[in-house]
């Protein structure tokens, strides 16, 4: 009896060491499917800022009696710091057309924004042309970067609010947006009104949908990623309307001849230059170049250059206020 | 059902008890004379060389049928579940990359390469509805096909409006890469997993220890009575050597060693299958598409001008999965110089020099594809790995379908001869 088992003994464990070796594992497999299920991770939600409330929103600082002139610019002001650097940094947007905008056939950032850019920089060099520096700033890069020093001057549609001016310096307005509507041509509505309860949209989280909302018969709003989703949105059908800065819906016209703004302007949104807090004395010199170009022409003669030519433009010098 | 309990009814357990009792009589019977005792040692060897071939030709059939489903239909899935992915994935960042071209217009070679991608994927969808099975499998392809039109649609209004110099082309270019990103590559993954699991369980099946202990057991059925059979035959009949029986036990243990050898070699060609193979398509393929994501996220910030606050994310995510988590080490150093250069032209992007950051992205994008084009390399030459491999595994099985219940027939006919010679001196 116990004669053949001896015989099994070695095959069995022959087999059972052969059924040890050739195993398969799915640790790659695991790795492979887990690395592949990488989640995309959600942008964190801006904090709401609480409403402060201020009173002469758009005053900003008195310029000086005489503006420097180019290229000797006072000792120990800020003017002073940048001439020696050799060149301006500025904060600007890259994404909308006419005001600052990458143009893919130059590989440039241009537009009525920029043209105030190398304004300044003529003002501090005498020269434009190789004295400033643009950096292209997202919407959440323009008031720490140039509270940091990152940039000198943030050039890039920032509205003038109370909260933002607790943070940093505006130079007086430079352009005078309104809040408009831009419908589709083949759309029969002619004001905001018309558009009760039908989906309009806005760069979500942007105070264009807050006005939008306190409106008496309001539109239904359509939050977007950024101004240029709602723009394919309107194009594609799935809104009826976009509502936001005609600046931004001039740009958006440009890009599609069968739109047209409607309606009167549902909401003032001045925009203004932002600087550190640190350099009054470069804020009235911007307030100084602003105003020179007001009163030469320039001003008007930029506009029309970038915004002017497209139709239902409204171009109204904006006024100069200030209060210290 | 029912017929089946009425038919049962009249079994009652008294009758079922009075069977067996007489079985037993039966065998009490037999094991008080010599032939009977020799009938008995027949039918249990009978028996045991049945349950040989039963069980043996199980084990094999088992381990045949995993070979061949694997070889032949599951791997050639994931095979073009793959192709789907890394197609798709490849299309977007190329598409994206493209549309930075300086001068706004698209470099030949990127539109040429996009198209070949489209029709890559086309082609490896194609071939997945027509071969896979499941539901849900068939219903993620569904999707697929649904929207890809609609994606290369967006892809081209993209294209128009950024011919023009339209920033609205990036929106369009985003609308087309998050459909791709959050529903057909999404889908993509369901499959490539269904397909990767199904695989997995070929290669358990083939090489599962289980089977071995099958086999095991089953020769031990088949020899242990064939072996214990002989010495008491030789006793009782005063004969050294039963010849039948002799030939039946070197027949069987034959087999025994020939079936042994043979799943041996099957399991350990189809776990190098697996190893030098699959598992190397598996994880270069998933490099691959992670590293046309990234590619596509990096294109994707510059082409959004600032604007975009996801697709950094997204790239710092990939990046970290690539760098520092497990698959990293599989990877060579090629991804390294990628790295360094991708982050360059991010950091220039986040620090708001669109220009500069732009200007390199072609560098940037011909190290990818430098790295795509090893990946993909590596990922044919483990799929020869996979085809000489699995050839070999199913080659191991060659003739034991038919060997084993043979070799089962013929030694319970031998040993039935040798026996009955034995009884048949006792009439």
């Amino acid at each position: 009896m116990s004669r053949p088992i001896r015989h099994l003994l070695p095959l069995a464990l022959v087999a059972l060491a052969v059924a040890g070796c050739g195993t398969s594992s799915n640790h790659s497999m695991r790795l492979a499917l887990a690395a592949l299920e990488t989640p995309t991770p959600t942008p964190a939600a801006s904090a709401a800022s609480k409403p402060v409330s201020c009173k002469n929103l758009t005053a900003s600082l008195r310029p000086p009696a005489t503006i420097p002139v180019p290229s000797t610019m006072p000792q120990g002001s800020f003017m002073r710091a940048i001439q020696r650097r050799g060149y301006l940094i500025a904060g600007v947007s890259a994404g909308a057309l006419d005001l600052g905008y990458l143009n893919p056939a130059t590989g440039q950032i241009e537009g009525f924004e920029i043209e105030l850019v190398r304004e300044l920089a003529r003002a501090i060099f005498g020269n434009p042309t190789g004295h400033y520096r643009l950096l292209a700033l997202s919407v959440p890069q323009r008031i720490p970067f140039v509270n940091a020093g990152k940039v000198d001057i943030v050039v890039d549609a920032v509205t003038i609010t109370c909260a933002r001016k607790q943070q940093v310096d505006f130079s007086t307005v430079y352009y005078d947006a309104h809040q408009r509507v831009l419908v589709l041509s083949s759309s029969h509505a002619t004001s905001v009104r018309d558009l009760a309860g039908q989906p309009v949209c806005a760069a979500a989280g942007s105070s264009s949908i807050d006005v939008m909302k306190k409106l008496p018969d309001p539109p239904k709003p359509v939050g977007l990623p950024l101004g240029a989703d709602c723009m394919a949105a309107l194009q594609q059908g799935t809104v009826a309307a976009i509502s936001t800065d005609d600046s931004i819906l001039l740009g958006f016209k440009a890009q599609d001849p069968n739109t047209r703004l409607i309606g009167r302007s549902l909401a003032d949104v001045p925009y203004g230059m932002a600087i550190s807090k640190a350099h009054p004395e470069f804020v009235r010199f911007v307030n100084g170049v602003l105003a020179n170009l007001r009163a030469d022409g320039t001003w008007r003669r930029l506009y029309d250059k970038w915004l002017g030519h497209i139709r239902g433009s409204n171009p109204r010098l904006p006024p100069a206020r200030y209060d210290g | 059902m029912e017929a089946a309990g009425i038919a049962a009814a009249p079994r009652t357990p008294r009758r079922r008890r009075a069977r067996a009792g007489s079985a037993l009589e039966w065998v009490r019977e037999r094991l008080t004379t010599t032939p009977g005792r020799l009938v008995l040692t027949s039918i249990v060897v009978v028996v045991g060389a049945a349950c040989f071939g039963i069980i043996a030709t199980g084990a094999e059939q088992s381990r045949e049928r995993a070979v061949s489903t694997g070889r032949t239909a599951t791997e050639p899935l994931l095979a073009n579940a793959v192709n789907l992915y890394a197609a798709l994935s490849d299309a977007n960042a190329t598409v994206a990359t493209g549309l930075l071209g300086v001068g706004g217009l698209e470099p030949q070679a990127a539109r040429n390469r996009y198209l070949q991608d489209l029709d890559r994927a086309t082609g490896a969808l194609a071939a997945l509805t027509r071969g896979v099975g499941t539901a849900s499998a068939q219903s993620s392809l569904g999707a697929i096909a649904d929207r890809l039109p609609l994606y290369s649609g967006l892809i081209e209004t993209a294209r128009a409006n950024s011919r023009q110099g339209f920033p609205v082309g990036a929106a369009y270019l985003r609308q087309a890469a998050t459909m791709l990103n959050q529903t057909i590559l999404r889908a993509a993954n369901r499959v490539y997993a269904i397909e990767a699991g199904r695989l997995n369980d070929d290669y358990r099946t083939g090489t599962s220890s289980a089977t071995l202990v099958a086999l095991g057991a089953a020769i031990a059925l088949g020899l242990v009575p064939l072996l214990l059979a002989q010495p008491y035959v030789t006793r009782v009949s005063h004969r050294v050597v039963n010849v039948p029986m002799v030939v039946a036990t070197v027949v069987l243990a034959g087999v025994s060693v020939w079936a042994l050898i043979a799943l041996t070699g099957e399991q350990n060609s189809l776990a190098a299958a697996q190893r030098d193979g699959s598992d190397v398509v598996e994880v270069r393929s998933a490099a691959d598409v992670l590293l046309s994501r990234a590619q596509g996220d990096l294109s994707l910030t510059l082409v959004n001008r600032g604007t975009d606050v996801r697709d950094p994310l997204d790239f710092a995510a990939v990046l970290r999965v690539l760098t520092t988590g497990e698959l990293a080490p599989r990877l060579n150093a090629g991804f390294a110089s990628y790295w360094t250069a991708a982050k360059r032209v991010q950091g220039l992007e986040g620090g708001g020099q669109l220009e500069a950051a732009i200007r390199q992205l072609p560098a940037v994008a011909a190290v990818s594809e430098r790295l795509d084009r090893d990946l993909r390399e590596q990922i044919t030459v483990a799929q020869d790995r996979f085809d000489h491999a699995a050839a070999d595994a199913a080659t191991a099985l060659d003739g034991l379908w038919l060997a084993i219940p043979l070799a089962a027939v013929l030694a319970a006919v031998l040993a039935l001869l040798g026996l009955r010679q034995r009884i048949n001196e006792y009439r």
